[in-house]
């Protein structure tokens, strides 16, 4: 049987942050797109987590730091419901296409 | 460190954070919409901890503390930051005009509280925190600076960008703790980012992924190419105090970031992440400049002008304080000084901007300031020179700025092995300023012969020429008389040095990198073996590193 090691983790970090980037670039709702945002920064926690089982037995930096980063990331919720509710008494649309008046 | 300690050497922190919390709370009254009591409060928080900074002085070299570490780099942040700052407060006195002013002041406090944090911070997580803490007030500064769509819009574009880039850099920032097994910063320097490799050798796959995202993520902040596409729509969106902000606070939050990254690198990156800088910063003078030469908008205008400044700060990066003492050698000394004669220079053009109203909008394209020198005749020349100063002319503090950027770089000693694309690179940023002289001289131009379209009507009264006259004696107060600048450019630059050395001494006391062995032990400071791989990739390493760690746990 197959042992699951670091790289394994590694890897499933790697889809996410891909799959968070392709969200990302392909949604047109903002809620859609702070999805993609949270799955980027999921990534990362997965990362810290591995790197501090696999790596630093015994501390705790890793965990500590995805906990922070899971705190951001819902700090950054918050704003991105704030700014989106902004955007939308503006434009009555929640469309990122729609917000085009600034170019050049 | 203990506490009644760390609260005396964080007090100009402390004090932005009890300001700005305070702020908050006294803009929830409800009074007359033209009282500016926030923006006096702000001011005064900001003066207070100006005065805290000073008064503590230089940080004593104390043993490196975990977390937050306060050194000769801090002094010199703080008190450029909060200099900076009350400008701000003075540019943006009245704005927004609307019942937001409580929310807008004390963002703006917890902005700069961000940059002053950042200067201090000692590890990875702390570091990523304060950038956050820069940025995620100016999202909603943006947001709030104007009743006008474009605003919303800026903020949405602003937001989302901004918060891909930290999580890029969340993601850059896993990895460097992998490759190196701590979020301490000077001890990942001695660690080995890539440092416990010999010159000449490979950089661990995982460092190396590491380090180019961590650059992906803070060239956001910056706005280096292929990061700036958010700058022109996001500075013509904001309200123009804002935008001179936006021009200082997250990009020199960003540089001192790079500065504490690239000092944990010890400078001595691969040739590879060198080329891959080089160009960054080749690409981002060029198009900023080039880009710049088409627009009609002042403000996206100078948005290109701010991408481009980034370039040559760039320059200054790579250069970095290794290849010698003093201003005309040292790339730190370079970039400090230029970032907060940038500051200046910027906001001041920023804050003639602000000072005029057409009809019952802001003053922002070339036509509407076509003229303005028979109305505003104080005004338009406080512009003037801070746009010459833009533009690197004698006798203004630009001048000196790009002079220090570039005789750093081609005074790199011929032994440096980059030191040919670096001469490259001065010479293209010569090229580049020539170039950008064309579009401020534009601006410039406009201002004292073009024919009035629109007349305007000067707005923001006294705070705004307050600010503005203080922005432009600076620009050439810093030219007459640099020393004072320039000391605490060279007491931080030499901070930065001397951990640098520092991280070499400790490399060389540890036990160094057994290259053929998969996972190498290594004493941990707690006296127990902690097995560590090379890097993620190799397949073959993570069995023995699960092993190791296995038969550590097992242990009492």
């Amino acid at each position: 049987m197959m042992t699951i090691g670091l790289t394994h983790y590694l890897v499933l970090g790697a889809v996410f942050f891909c799959a968070g980037l392709f969200t990302m670039m392909t949604k047109r709702n903002a809620i859609g797109i702070l999805i993609g945002v949270e799955l980027v920064l999921n990534s990362a926690n997965i990362n810290l987590v591995a790197f501090d089982r696999y790596l630093g037995p015994g501390r705790l930096d890793g965990q500590i730091t995805a906990a922070f980063v899971i705190v951001l990331a819902a700090a950054e919720a918050a704003l991105a419901v704030g700014i989106c509710i902004n955007l939308y008494k503006n434009l009555a649309t929640v469309d990122v296409d729609m917000a085009a008046q600034l170019r050049g | 460190m203990n506490s009644s300690r760390f609260l005396t050497d964080f007090s100009p922190e402390l004090i932005l954070l009890v300001g700005a919390c305070l702020t908050l709370l006294v803009g929830l009254r409800r009074g007359s919409p033209s009282r500016a009591w926030e923006s006096a409060m702000g001011l005064l928080v900001i003066l207070a901890a100006l005065f805290a900074a000073v008064a503590l002085g230089l940080p004593k070299a104390a043993e490196p503390a975990l977390g937050l570490w306060p050194t000769p780099l801090t002094f010199y942040v703080r008190g450029i930051t909060l200099l900076v700052g009350t400008l701000l407060v003075l540019v943006g006195w009245h704005q927004p005009a609307a019942e937001e002013r409580g929310e807008y002041v004390a963002m703006l406090l917890f902005s700069l509280l961000g940059v002053l944090l950042t200067a201090s911070a000692n590890d990875w997580v702390v570091l990523f925190f304060t950038i956050e803490l820069v940025s995620v007030p100016t999202y909603v500064l943006i947001a709030l600076s104007r009743l006008d769509p474009r605003a919303s819009e800026a903020s949405v574009k602003y937001f989302f960008l901004g918060a891909l880039a930290a999580a890029i850099l969340a993601y850059g920032l896993s990895f460097l703790y992998g490759a190196t097994g701590t979020t301490t910063i000077h001890q990942a320097a001695s660690e080995g980012v890539i440092s416990s490799l010999p010159a000449g050798r490979m950089l661990s796959g995982t460092a190396l992924i590491g380090l180019l995202l961590t650059f992906a993520g803070l060239a956001f902040k910056i706005a280096a190419v292929p990061f700036h596409v958010y700058a022109p729509d996001v500075y013509e969106g904001a309200a123009s105090p804002i935008t001179g902000l936006l021009g200082f606070v997250p990009k020199f939050a960003g540089f001192v970031a790079l500065v504490k990254l690239l000092a944990a690198c010890q400078w001595e990156l691969p040739r590879e992440v060198l080329w891959v800088l080089w160009s960054v910063a080749a690409v981002t003078m060029t198009a900023g400049n080039v880009v710049a030469l088409l627009q009609t908008n002042v403000k996206r205008m100078l948005a290109y002008s701010s991408i481009a400044h980034t370039g040559y700060m760039l320059v200054a990066l790579l250069v970095g304080p290794t290849s010698g003492e003093g201003p005309m050698r040292d790339g730190v000394v370079a970039l400090l000084f230029y970032i907060a004669v940038y500051a200046i220079m910027n906001l001041g053009v920023f804050a003639f901007l602000t000072g005029l109203r057409i009809g019952q909008r802001d003053a922002e394209t070339l036509d509407d300031i076509a003229g303005v020198a028979a109305r505003a005749p104080a005004a338009t020349l406080g512009m003037a020179v801070c746009a010459f100063s833009l533009m690197g002319l004698p006798p203004t503090a630009g001048f000196l700025g790009k002079l220090y950027v570039f005789s750093s770089a081609f005074s790199v000693p011929a032994s440096h092995d980059f030191h040919g694309p670096l001469l490259a690179l001065a010479i293209l940023g010569v090229v580049n300023s020539a170039i950008g002289a064309a579009y401020y001289l534009r601006i410039v131009a406009v201002a004292y012969m073009g024919k009035e379209v629109e007349p305007a009507a000067p707005a923001g009264g006294a705070p705004v020429r307050i600010g503005l006259t203080l922005c432009t004696l600076p620009v050439l107060l810093i030219f007459a008389w640099p020393t004072g600048l320039m000391l605490h450019a060279r007491q931080a630059s030499t901070a930065v040095r001397d951990s640098i050395t520092a991280g070499r001494t400790r490399v060389t006391t540890v036990q160094p990198w057994d290259a053929g062995g998969p996972s190498p032990l290594r004493a941990d400071s707690g006296g127990e073996p902690r097995p560590r791989t090379r890097a993620g990739g190799t397949a073959a390493a993570t069995p023995v590193a699960r092993d190791a760690h296995d038969t550590t746990r097992a242990q009492p």
